[in-house]
């Protein structure tokens, strides 16, 4: 049985006297499978935090099911197997993160002993242990969202949902984080996360879905979503004029750079045949790169088919 | 079980923000000035000091009171969209109803601390002045206070689908309805008996609440002129308007719960 199951799910937002109708989601369907980390991917206004919240139930769909852990979105025991932190957290700041999670404790019917406890090692955990004791309203954007962390795991949930967890976070906050993240997989947890920084899903996620304007571009395995096959080789090299006119006649484009003279060609033969003429003509070969189709290409390329499909309208 | 220790949860949480806010601090100072004024007011009257203490600070306990559960009450829900708090509040395992009766809960709490403050404020203050805070009194209190609870679930209510300047409005101008039902009832079965217009005031007086029953010193049951000054509503009375307030405040409740569990929270 998946863990996360959206099925047809659309979404129209109706605003304002003149009743405007918005499409934030047209139909998508995908599954989370127990113990995996799963990347929701897509740009901003893609609709990701639209199927989060219609998950969390915070919202209704217009139509098709969003089911999590056997249970109709917004079940209260589906709930409570369940951590969440939002897309830009925001919490009681007259709070400190001690009492925040104390709150969070009681609403998961821990008792005192489990919320004292739980609470000392997530606050270690997510390094907030030297602001335990400062109102929340004196927290940075980073420290807020390690609280919000911490709020998402004091029940130690089966299943948690994260929404833009890297954002706002340095460099060592977002490491820590892929930490933690990678954690929850090692003791059998599920991960859904949103993300548009496709670096952080690279690193993490087990399978990916990529939304653009409302609908599921695709999904599967980040491998199965990525073309292996080489697009580009780039190769840096050093010699003299006369081995430079002899590759310029390669196919491919050549140019000089401060650090030596650069070819990029289509395949690994070609790659090839450069290298041969620099070693022949006494020249030095600086590197050679194989360049792969990445996340990043698979998102624009997704993106651009979004928009012509639509008329440019994305 | 369960449901009520989430319910506490979420009102411990509503009371800690409520004792955290400076403006609560202001308005009861205000009340509280009020009643140290009161003593300067009694001294310009004739050996009546301490009637003229009481009358202020019942005055001064009810008019703080309204302006704190008016303007919080509104805002209850409100803020929490605005500030985005209940974004990670409401994926919590509770259910919506229990988190809007646990809003309402802690308010009410608060509110009850706050008439408490002001009503010992006011006994010492009866006290600096040779007088003593009577049981009429502290009937008077507890209507007050009652009141206070109603106006609170009815602006819970209007916050529940609309915004807090209108719920304002709208909790504003049904107490101001409410607390003349009495004229109102009066129009529709006297001059303007059936008339149309009686008809709509009488629909009117019979749908809103009936908030005079809560201030009832000074004015009469029947024939029966009532004051705190002797001669005021007995713990039947005050039992009765208990019942009163709850029901009324329960249905409000109810319906702000069916509306807010239905509402996108975006």
């Amino acid at each position: 049985m998946p863990v996360l199951e959206v099925d047809a799910l659309r979404k129209t937002f109706v605003r304002g006297l003149l009743r405007r109708r918005t499409e934030a989601l047209r139909g998508v369907s995908f599954r989370v499978e127990q113990g995996e980390i799963f990347g929701f991917l897509g740009p901003n206004g893609a609709g990701k935090t639209t199927t989060i919240k219609i998950l969390m139930g915070l919202i209704f769909p217009t139509s098709g099911k969003a089911r999590l852990l056997g249970a109709d979105a917004g079940n209260r025991d589906a709930k409570a197997k369940l951590g969440y932190l939002p897309e830009n957290p925001y919490f009681y700041d007259y709070l400190t993160v001690t009492e925040l999670l104390d709150m969070v404790g009681r609403l998961h019917g821990m008792d005192a002993s489990a919320r004292r406890r739980r609470s000392a090692a997530l606050i270690e955990e997510v390094g907030l242990g030297h602001a335990a004791k400062r109102p929340m309203r004196s927290f940075s954007k980073g420290m807020l969202q390690r609280a919000g962390l911490a709020q998402a795991l004091i029940s130690d949930p089966e299943l948690v949902v994260l929404d833009e967890p890297m954002s706002g976070l340095d460099p060592i906050g977002r490491k820590e984080v892929r930490d933690i993240i990678l954690g929850l997989r090692e003791r059998g947890k599920t991960v859904f996360f949103s993300t548009h920084i496709l670096s952080d899903a690279t690193l993490l996620c087990d399978r990916v879905a990529i939304v653009v304007g409302g609908e599921l571009r695709d999904t599967g395995p980040l491998g199965a979503l990525l073309d292996p096959k080489v697009d580009a080789v780039e190769i840096l090299w050093a010699g003299d004029d006369a081995t430079a006119e002899r590759v310029d006649e390669l196919a491919g484009t050549h140019a000089r750079t401060s650090e030596g003279r650069i070819s990029r060609v289509a395949d690994l033969d070609a790659a090839n045949a450069v290298v041969a003429r620099v070693v022949a003509g006494s020249g030095r070969i600086l590197h050679v790169i194989p360049h792969r189709q990445s996340l990043e290409d698979v998102f624009v390329h997704e993106a651009k088919a979004a928009g012509a499909g639509r008329g440019g309208d994305a | 079980m369960h449901g009520w220790l989430r319910v506490w949860a979420i009102a411990l949480n509503t009371f800690r923000e409520a004792t955290r806010n400076r403006v609560l601090y202001v308005l009861v100072m205000f009340a509280v000035g009020l009643m140290a004024f009161s003593i300067v007011l009694g001294e310009l009257s004739l050996h009546e000091e301490v009637r003229v203490i009481k009358d202020i600070g019942l005055a001064g306990i009810s008019v703080v009171g309204l302006v704190i559960s008016l303007f919080l009450g509104v805002n209850l829900l409100s803020k929490e969209l605005d500030r985005k708090t209940v974004f990670f509040v409401i994926p919590k395992p509770l259910h919506r109803h229990e988190f809007l009766l646990g809003k309402y809960l802690g308010m009410a709490v608060t509110l009850g601390v706050l008439v408490v403050v002001m009503a010992v404020t006011l006994a010492a203050v009866l006290a600096t002045q040779g007088g003593t805070h009577d049981v009429a009194l502290l009937r008077a209190e507890t209507l007050v206070l009652l009141e206070l609870w109603l106006v609170l679930a009815v602006a819970l209510l209007f916050s529940s689908f609309s915004s807090p300047y209108l719920s304002a409005m709208f909790t504003a101008g049904l107490w101001i309805v409410g607390r003349n039902s009495g004229e109102l009832r009066t129009f529709a079965t006297g001059k303007l008996a059936d008339t149309p217009l009686g008809g709509l005031l009488s629909s009117v007086a019979s749908i809103v609440p009936d908030f005079h029953v809560f201030f009832v010193s000074g004015g009469a049951l029947g024939d029966t002129p009532v004051s705190i000054h002797g001669g005021f509503v007995g713990w039947s009375y005050v039992g009765e308007a208990a019942v009163y307030a709850g029901a009324y405040g329960a249905a409000c409740l109810a319906i702000a719960a069916v509306l807010f569990s239905r509402r996108d929270l975006t």
